[in-house]
């Protein structure tokens, strides 16, 4: 019993979420419909694609909590350049350039001067926030006329909503990356031994920076979406919390907080095992309390599974 | 032991940004505004006392602001739906707190989760739980009423300083709130806890080195279970104090208020990894907080650039904490002769 304990419990997290499927397949028939499966990509992919970028930050043995604020401040940012009539690739380029550099801002930070990333990441996240409060004010920004740019929100390529090909997208971008590229080794690396990383004459606070600057590049990426999605820009989105959903994906992937471990792929069955959880009590109709309580107690228990298998 | 200057810095830094903003800032250095500020940050003073436990044990609980909110609804019930007296009411309260420290410490030794994930999962399911018994919800006519049990808005009383010294015609102090009086109490009780008994001491041993500790025989789990109470104790006492200033409760008390606590500690010299802290400083630190930000307002300073600054603020000080340390450990390693003076 133990030996085959031992041999599925890698596989734990895979084996929960086809348990999940089952589960609600059999409990409500219109969850394996079509249109649902979809609708659970696409309620994730904000949350999927910060936690992509998270995964190489918390791989490093770091955490960026500034990604919320980041997000709304690119949503800002994309549609005031919109606003002046710079066009979409400028829009675009402005809210994911933005989201760069406050990474790399974050990533240098913690890195160069050795501060701890929660509390660096912290202070950006007030920094931040107040910064697009200050530029867009508390209001929301209705995004009116803009075709091009509400069709990454709102369209559908060939039926499949266009955050969801995004998302998809960046995912695999981010797996090559993380499994099949130099950097993903190196951050592995930096992550395990900060230490033996910097004696073997790894640029540590380069390969820091970049992780920190792909968080901010992504967090953008999904601001923008959103911004685009609802059609309003606002200093207020990527509220408290979304940081903690995103992390929660990516350590529920079973990527380690303190650093070394992890993989892209394993963040997506994190991501998509928190989505079907969320959609999974939607269709139960349970309350927003229950939810809550039970999302908590899920997340906990799931990584002290995690924590025994590993401990 | 940190030198007699590094500790002098925090309470000179705090001193000095006091005199800046008397001299600068209008109507500042009148009564009525430190009423305001002691009443408005002793709570989070306490929590702050609290929060620099499981930061003391190389920990963090993001959970304080939900435990505050489930703590107030407990007395928002309590007190309208079911009647219960308020001196009833103020035990039951502090046990409610307690326990959700309680869990939060087990998660970490029993279910061995990083503190801050444990912290993080409490955080989603007690402010579920909030709004699970929220007396608002089950009973909506009770939402605008407001609790009037002598035995907890009795905790928003203000004393006259200037009638009590006798100096009336001398000078006008301002009028202290209990609630700053039960800051300086929990404080008293902690340090003296903290600084002056085998349980702080174990503490600060565990912070610096928790195998070590553990192999000196301290019971590592069992006080790390403490520190997580001590922690939710804290933000029980919090909460009674905000619900007594705001004579209800409501779902969403407390949210982000973690943040700040956390700030707040770290400002006043707690370090994250851990076995270095005094919880004056964490208390001075919230002050610290509080001066630039209600003195940022009375200068008629954007709240949003006031939000800026706060991040700014947490910045130079973990920044200033990280030089401390690389000073000592440079001072170490020279007394050590491992490089030459």
């Amino acid at each position: 019993m133990t030996g085959l304990m031992t041999r599925a419990a890698p596989h734990a997290l895979t084996l929960c979420v086809i348990a999940f499927v089952m589960i609600l397949a059999v409990l409500e028939p219109a969850f394996l419909s079509g249109s649902n499966l979809i609708g659970i990509l696409r309620a994730v992919s904000l949350v999927g694609i910060m936690a992509l970028g998270m995964t190489f930050v918390i791989m490093t043995g770091g955490i960026d909590l500034s990604v919320g604020p980041v997000s709304a401040i690119a949503g800002l940012v994309a549609y005031f350049a919109l606003v002046a009539g710079h066009g979409l690739v400028a829009a675009l380029l402005a809210g994911a350039g933005l989201g760069l550099l406050i990474g790399i801002a974050n990533g240098l930070l913690v890195a160069s001067l050795g501060l701890p990333a929660i509390i660096v990441t912290l202070g950006t996240l007030s920094i931040v926030r107040g910064s697009a409060l200050l530029l867009g004010g508390p209001d929301l920004h209705g995004i009116r006329d803009q075709a091009a740019y509400s069709f990454i929100g709102s369209g559908a390529i060939y039926g499949i909503p266009v955050p969801v090909v995004i998302f998809l997208v960046l995912a695999a971008m981010a797996w090559l990356l993380q499994s099949r590229t130099p950097f993903g080794t190196l951050v592995a690396a930096v992550g395990d031994n900060e230490r033996a990383a910097w004696l073997s004459g790894l640029n540590v606070t380069a390969i820091k920076a970049a992780t920190y600057g792909l968080c901010g590049l992504l967090a953008a990426i999904a601001g923008m979406i959103q911004s685009s999605q609802v059609h309003t820009a606002s200093a207020t989105y990527g509220k408290f919390g979304t940081e903690l959903d995103v992390i929660a994906a990516v350590v529920l992937g079973g990527t380690q907080l303190s650093g070394g471990a992890g993989s892209v792929a394993r963040t997506l069955l994190g991501v998509l095992f928190l989505g079907l959880l969320n959609n999974g009590m939607n269709i139960l109709n349970l309350s927003i309390d229950i939810q809550l309580i039970a999302k908590g107690a899920i997340i906990a228990l799931a990584l002290s599974l995690a924590a025994r298998r590993t401990g | 032991m940190p030198s007699l200057s590094s500790r002098l810095t925090l309470p000179v830094f705090f001193l000095a940004v006091l005199a800046i903003f008397c001299l600068i800032a209008p109507n500042f250095a009148s009564a009525g505004n430190f009423e305001n500020l002691m009443a408005g940050y002793a709570f989070i003073g306490i929590l702050a006392i609290g929060q620099s436990f499981p930061i003391l044990l190389r920990g963090i609980d993001l959970s304080v602001g939900a435990i505050l909110a489930l703590v107030g609804m407990c007395i928002f019930d309590l007190s309208l739906m079911f009647g219960v007296p308020g001196w009833a009411i103020l035990p039951l309260a502090l046990l409610v707190g307690t326990l959700a420290g309680v869990v939060n410490g087990l998660m970490v030794t029993v279910l061995r989760l990083s503190p801050f994930i444990a912290t993080l999962a409490s955080l989603a399911a007690y402010r579920g739980l909030v709004y699970a018994i929220s007396g608002r919800q089950l009973v909506p006519e009770l939402s605008t009423k407001p609790i009037t049990d002598r035995w907890i808005t009795g905790f928003e009383t203000y004393f006259d300083l200037t009638r009590v010294l006798g100096l009336k015609g001398v000078v006008k102090l301002p009028w202290v709130p209990l609630s700053f009086l039960i800051l300086l109490g929990t404080l008293l009780v902690f340090h003296v806890l903290l600084a002056h008994t085998r349980f702080g001491r174990d503490l600060y041993a565990i912070g610096g080195n928790p195998e070590a500790a553990r192999l000196a025989g301290i019971k590592v789990g069992r006080l790390t279970v403490a520190a997580y109470a001590i922690s939710g104790l804290c933000a029980a006492i919090a909460a009674i104090l905000l619900v007594a200033r705001l004579t209800t409760s409501t779902e969403g008390l407390g949210e982000g208020i973690e943040l700040t606590a956390i700030a707040a500690a770290v400002i006043g010299g707690f370090s994250l990894t851990g076995g270095t802290g005094r919880l004056l400083g964490s208390v001075i630190g919230t002050f610290l907080l509080g001066i630039v930000l209600i003195g940022l307002t009375q200068m008629g300073i954007s709240p949003f650039v006031q939000q800026i600054l706060t991040g700014l603020i947490l910045l130079v000080a973990v920044g200033n904490d990280r030089l401390q340390t690389l000073r000592a450990d440079r001072q170490r390693a020279r007394a050590l002769g491992e490089v030459p003076a």
